[in-house]
């Protein structure tokens, strides 16, 4: 449908400029034709003004006879015949008329989306309805889960946190994961989880908090892919490819039989591989049909050489930091810009913005959790 | 699939520009007629491509299609359907599309309706048009595309900017574009001239209606501006001397002395290389524009620096066709002088002071706009120039050229009789200063050069009333006769009474609102009274109001005079939750004798624990709608002159003579 509307416009546009052909046998407009016509206009304007009075006779004939003298000029000034329906300019047209759509098609195939369909707003009402239903049924959830008497089912926690994190809600599903990490039945996946979280949350920074998790994750359970995935994506942040290819690698190996995580790993493995000519790794198994944990959009930033993550890291911190300049009142921007810094270890940076981040707590309770992080980093940094 | 039609469609439209910018000059230079035509086609074929583009860009925000990157950036579902269609212009995209859109137009405008210009000059103008689209086309496809696409689509868009949700303001760029881009086709003959190395009083006929549909639609343009900002702003300004302003300001300034000289090329084949100058630097000041606003350059010369794809395009743009266009006028220019001879005082010498005070202006005006970005460029340091410096160096010049104004359309070509010119006028003159003697012993205070002003405004419009009588004759002849002859007067000299009229209208307007305009801001807590010029303020309170998409906090304002009720004033405060801002909604008086401005903004802090106060801004502005009504007489001036009959005549019904005789020849 879509390429027959193309081929119907490039159609359009190749008879139009053919159309020229077909009045080859018509005449052109020379100056000869339209010029003394002009004069001849200004004349009679003349004639015009000195009837009603507005110029005198002698300027009137004055004003005339220079026109004259124009018109004379104009049709002496012969012209070259035009070269009637030369055959060059035939073919000319004809070569155009092939370039038009051949031009639009070329361009259109390495730049146009044609397989994007269109969405009317209209159109998406399920969608909608789904979205609302969705965040309808988490609110209700979690109502359910903060009132319960004891607590609320780990489970439940969990699966909030999960619903929350496919809203993109990454911070409300970091406070659900939280609150079963702090119980006794926490197990190695909450942890993992709750790392994940925190990595998206953080545009794909292990941050030490991520950290943290993931080492309680490996603590409970060292076999945890996920855990293990992310650890290795901190080295590779912290510039140590060859450790986190090793980690991979020797994690992939111990595996007997398939998972669905193994395809991220070898994504992942190869990637590094490929950069620093490591060698490369053949998956076993065939193409897996399941997707890969959501640990593969975190892995956006391994796609890239070396010195470009450490810019990819550095321009996100960047462009964090514009934000808030515009922004100054979100304290988790400040938080998170802070906790960046440290993490590149600009400590002067660092402290500067948990100083804002203080600042804006002072007009939070007293017993804002905040706080206590604040004062922690500030203390840890000795700023 | 629409947006694809439209990127498809923009590609063969950019297809066909390519080859108008080569066939049709190449056909020029190698008189095949074929090749000449052809530009005919591709332009009305440009027009057609943009259009269906510029269509299917209208329908994805109409749609609200947030597949489209530019509608989920620049629209939101619950926009009100006038500002979601105008939502197609409201972006960097979208604007630079119209800015094409309106270029193809006046492309097609000459293939189809100049049946007057022989095929050779056409062939010519309409090449050097099509050099301007692909750049602009190329400009689109390549750093700016209007139809990138977003997959899967968020939920909703993140709205247009709700200051530029008003009706003034979604007419405005399209008016702004089409004066702005209209003389680019001026640009296309002028450079079309410069290489066929003619130009001659049919040159001049040729180029005025589109000369003076340009300048219609820009003088329009900047009216509709200052209009929008006078009433969405808040301030009760209309003219800011804003760098946005000035850059349509400045072609509005040179066009005008343009299609004056062209109005000497004309009549009296004189002023030729200056008219073509006029023509070319009227065009570079529109691209100059375009790229200072587009580029981003105003926010900050250095957030240009850090993403300057789009603003060294539109810079290379500038460089060639301006640097080129000149490199050719230096080339051919000097072979083209010659025509009518003038006295020191003649309408031609008239002209050329006028030519003379408008450039100078807009020299003062591009001073003054560029000079601080070209500081912070060098030094870094961050200055701004704005209305001191344009009073003292662009107010004088105006008033000298009103003073001319006055004197001019009473001149007579090549040579004037200088005493029977001052006879005639001394009347006016002496009426003029008797009048603004008056108003200075009646206003007693104000500036001297509101009184100085006063005075040219009211000269130039006793002089053009008197220019008036005088060509029909009034009470000369009998009333009647008189009135035959004023129906008799060429189109274009109605225009030009009406148009001179508007700027004296205006001028009034100007004064009266700057001058004597009298301001009240207060902290009011409902119960307040305000007195300003006569009127007594009561500030009865505010509630709670809800829009389509926002909203509002209304004051209402009970307006006395002496005691009477003459109007309740309901001034906003709107917020626009989905895109985050707040915008002042004015509540205005309007009579021709002043308007009655009242704003509210904030509720004063609470820390200055006087709760439930807010800020209330009210205005006098005296004569203020005059600025409007002169605008209008402006615009109404230049269109009774393009319907001039003069201006479509020279078109033979069907020369087939030519072709004939070519093949007689052979």
């Amino acid at each position: 449908m879509i390429w027959a509307t193309f081929a119907i416009l490039a159609l359009v546009a190749f008879a139009i400029v053919l159309h020229p052909l077909r009045m080859a046998g018509a005449g052109i407009l020379t100056r000869n034709d339209t010029v003394p016509k002009i004069l001849a206009d200004q004349m009679q304007e003349v004639q015009r003004d000195l009837d009603r009075g507005l110029i005198s006779e002698a300027e009137a004939q004055a004003a005339q006879l220079e026109i004259k003298k124009r018109i004379l000029s104009t049709l002496r000034q012969s012209e070259s015949a035009p070269v009637n329906g030369a055959a060059g300019g035939r073919k000319s047209i004809l070569i155009a008329a092939i370039f038009a759509p051949v031009f639009a098609v070329v361009y259109y195939t390495t730049m146009g989306s044609p397989d994007i369909p269109s969405l009317a707003f209209a159109e998406r009402t399920e969608e909608r309805t789904q979205n609302a239903e969705v965040t309808e049924l988490a609110s209700r959830m979690r109502e359910r889960l903060e009132t319960d008497p004891d607590g609320g089912p780990s489970e439940g926690w969990m699966l909030l946190g999960q619903t929350y994190q496919r809203m993109g809600r990454l911070n409300n599903a970091i406070t659900a994961f939280e609150v079963v990490a702090k119980r006794p039945d926490a197990s190695s996946a909450t942890f993992s989880m709750l790392a994940e979280a925190v990595v998206i949350a953080n545009d794909g920074v292990v941050i030490p908090k991520a950290q943290r998790h993931i080492d309680r994750a490996l603590e409970l359970d060292p076999k945890n892919p996920a855990a293990t995935y992310f650890r290795a994506l901190y080295f590779l942040q912290q510039e140590q490819p060859r450790k986190s290819y090793d980690l991979l690698l020797s994690r992939l190996n111990e595996e007997v039989s398939f998972a669905p995580w193994m395809e991220v790993y070898a994504q992942q493995i190869n990637r590094i591989a490929a950069e620093k000519n490591f060698p490369a790794f053949q998956p076993p198994m065939a193409r897996a049909q399941q997707p890969g944990p959501t640990a593969a959009d975190v892995a956006a930033a391994a796609d890239m050489t070396e010195e470009d993550r450490a810019n990819f890291i550095r321009s996100m911190v960047s462009r964090l930091a514009a934000r808030l300049e515009d922004e100054p009142e979100d304290l988790d921007g400040w938080m998170r810009l802070a906790n960046a810094y440290n993490v590149l270890q600009e400590r002067s940076l660092a402290i500067e913005a948990y100083q804002k981040a203080q600042a804006l707590l002072e007009e939070m309770p007293s017993d804002d959790p905040r706080n206590a992080v604040v004062r922690e980093a500030l203390e840890q940094l000795g700023g | 699939m629409y947006p694809e039609i439209g990127h498809f469609a923009l590609a063969l439209a950019l297809a066909l520009a390519l080859l108008q910018s080569v066939l049709p000059i190449l056909g020029a230079s190698r008189r095949i007629p074929v090749l000449m035509k052809s530009a005919q086609a591709t332009a009305i074929g440009q027009v057609l491509f943009v259009a269906i583009a510029f269509a299917a860009l209208m329908h994805s925000f109409i749609v609200s299609d947030f597949t489209v990157r530019n509608v989920v950036e620049n629209s939101h579902s619950l926009k009100p359907m006038l500002f979601k269609v105008a939502g197609t212009w409201g972006s960097h995209e979208g604007s630079l599309l119209l800015w094409v859109l309106i270029l193809t137009v006046f492309g097609a405008g000459v293939a189809g309706l100049g049946s007057n210009i022989p095929a050779e000059t056409k062939a010519r103008t309409l090449s050097v048009q099509a050099w301007i689209s692909v750049g602009f086309l190329s400009f689109l496809l390549l750093t700016s595309n209007p139809f990138e696409r977003v997959f899967p689509p968020p939920l909703d868009g993140n709205d247009l900017n709700p200051l530029l949700q008003d009706v003034g303001l979604a007419m405005h760029p399209p008016l702004l574009y089409f004066g702005y881009v209209g003389f680019s086709i001026v640009f296309s003959f002028a450079v079309a001239a410069l290489i066929e190395g003619r130009v001659d009083p049919a040159w001049a006929r040729w180029v005025r209606p589109w000369t003076l549909a340009a300048w219609v639609s820009l003088t329009a343009g900047i009216a509709l501006g200052s209009w929008w900002a006078y009433y969405e702003l808040g301030w009760g300004g209309w003219w800011f001397w804003d760098p946005v302003e000035n850059v349509s300001f400045m072609p509005w300034l040179l066009g005008t002395a343009l299609l004056h000289s062209a109005i000497v090329t004309e009549k009296r084949d004189a002023f030729k290389s200056w008219t073509i100058l006029l023509a070319i630097l009227t065009f570079s000041l529109s691209l100059l524009g375009t790229f200072i606003v587009r580029s981003g350059l105003l926010t900050s010369v250095h957030a240009f620096a850090v993403d300057p794809e789009r603003g060294l395009y539109i810079l290379g743009l500038l460089a060639v066709s301006i640097g080129g266009s000149l490199a050719l006028y230096a080339w051919r220019a000097p072979e083209m002088e010659g025509g009518g001879l003038f006295r020191p005082v003649s309408r031609e010498a008239g002209l050329l002071v006028n030519n003379i005070i408008l450039a100078a202006a807009t020299g003062s005006v591009l001073f003054g706009t560029l000079y601080p970005l070209i500081l912070e460029a060098v030094t870094g340091e961050k200055i701004s120039v704005g209305p001191p410096f344009f009073n003292a160096a662009f107010v004088p010049m105006m008033l000298l050229l009103v003073g001319f104004m006055g004197l001019g359309p009473l001149l007579s070509w090549k040579r004037a009789d200088i005493a029977g010119l001052l006879q005639r006028v001394r009347f006016v003159a002496a009426l003029a200063l008797l009048a603004a003697l008056a108003s200075w012993y009646l206003l007693n205070g104000g500036p001297f050069m509101a009184y100085l002003a006063i005075l040219a405004a009211l000269w130039l419009l006793l002089a053009t009333l008197r220019e008036w009588a005088l060509r029909i004759r009034l009470f000369e002849v009998p009333f009647r006769d008189a009135v035959r002859r004023a129906g008799n007067l060429p189109r274009a000299s109605h225009g030009m009474t009406l148009a001179h009229t508007g700027v004296a209208v205006l001028m009034m307007g100007m004064i009266g609102s700057s001058a004597w305009k009298s301001e009240e801001i207060v902290f009011a807590a409902p119960g307040k009274e305000v007195s300003i010029a006569g009127f007594d303020i009561a500030f009865q309170g505010v509630e709670r109001v809800r829009g389509p998409n926002y909203f509002a906090d209304r004051g209402t304002l009970a307006v006395r005079r002496d005691g009477d009720l003459v109007t309740t004033l309901f001034p906003e405060r709107r917020t626009y939750p989905v895109a985050q801002t707040t915008t002042t909604e004015s509540a205005i008086r309007s009579t021709l004798a002043g308007d009655l401005y009242t704003s509210i903004a904030e509720p004063a802090s609470d820390q200055v624990n006087n709760a439930g106060a807010w800020t209330l801004r009210i205005l006098y502005e005296p004569l203020v709608n005059l600025i409007w009504i002169g605008a209008a007489l402006l615009v109404l001036g230049g269109v009774m002159s393009l319907s001039d009959r003069r201006l479509r005549v020279g078109a033979p019904r069907r020369a087939k003579t030519a072709a004939s005789d070519a093949v007689a020849a052979e």
